[in-house]
């Protein structure tokens, strides 16, 4: 099995398509619509932190049931802080996350300079 | 993000009994076309070796483990902010192929799933069983992400911006 190391990683909680694919602006109030879309539509959830670096979660304390989950639609474009098992594997940094240890809400106020991505509305 | 474009292409080529396809292209960063064999899998189950059964019965997000025994992060579909668990699930521990883009981004390597098929003797099928699953719950809807419960939940107590009071400008 894979090499798990112990991590805390602090950053915007973003849908991992529009994020990695590049396909649009994709991040804070901006994006937070079409982040919610995508939770709820089963595109993996990450956590990106400052330095960009993303990292996909498969796992929140022992619920493994993440696809489409309302617990994470609720709380997209959130900045938290977690606790968690970092497993890199093939160019994906998976994340077992084993404690939220602090949400602070939508802080990147983003859509002045951008509006409502995709759609403007 | 929307594919429509791509499922309406993928659903052509299908119409058309082409027996190899290529990804299609969509002008995204770090994109290439990558056909790939392998098993899908539980991706938890992958890595820590905690597996559920029948792959978490479509709650658990899926990959695909090539035959070159590289992990593939399948988390996208051809339909509009869908993501591929649905078109994988009934492959869940089995060999298929699949089509589409990987999104070769240093910050992560993801990969788009166009169209699936059991083997070369197969048709090939676009990734569209999110929008039949959700349209046979909920009725027929163009743009589903707009009229979906849960998002409208979600949207009417927080805002299209996530922050309570935060309202776009009246035009």
């Amino acid at each position: 099995m894979a090499q798990t190391r112990r991590v805390q990683v602090a950053g915007e909680l973003v849908d991992t398509w529009c994020n990695v694919s590049g396909i649009m602006f994709s991040l804070g109030t901006a994006h937070h619509q079409c982040a919610v879309w995508c939770a709820v539509g089963g595109i993996p959830v990450s956590i990106r932190d400052k330095a960009g670096a993303v990292y996909m979660i498969l796992r929140i304390e022992e619920d493994e049931d993440l696809v489409g989950s309302p617990r994470l639609a609720r709380i997209m474009s959130h900045e938290v802080t977690v606790d968690g098992e970092l497993i890199e594997r093939d160019g994906v940094k998976y994340l077992l996350v084993t404690q939220v240890a602090d949400d602070k809400g939508v802080i990147n106020q983003t859509h002045e300079a951008n509006g409502i991505q995709p759609f403007g509305k | 993000m929307a594919n429509s474009a791509t499922g309406a292409l993928a659903a052509a080529v299908l119409a058309l009994g082409a027996p190899a396809r290529a990804g299609d292209l969509q002008g995204l960063d770090n994109e290439q076309s990558l056909a790939l064999k392998g098993t899908v899998v539980d991706l938890v189950c992958g890595l820590t070796g905690k597996c559920a059964p029948g792959c978490g019965g479509g709650k658990r997000q899926l990959g695909l483990r090539a035959d070159d025994g590289k992990l593939y992060a399948t988390i996208k579909s051809v339909t509009d902010f869908a993501g591929s668990t649905a078109d994988l699930l009934p492959w869940c521990g089995k060999s298929v192929e699949l089509d589409g883009l990987l999104i070769e981004n240093p910050r992560m390597r993801v990969y788009l799933v166009q169209s699936i098929r059991a083997g070369a003797s197969e048709p090939w099928k676009p990734t569209i069983a999110f929008q039949e699953q959700w349209s046979a719950k909920n009725g027929k809807a163009d743009e589903w992400y707009r009229v979906d419960p849960a998002v409208k939940t979600i949207i009417d107590a927080d805002g299209v911006y996530g922050i309570k009071g935060l309202e776009p400008k009246k035009q």
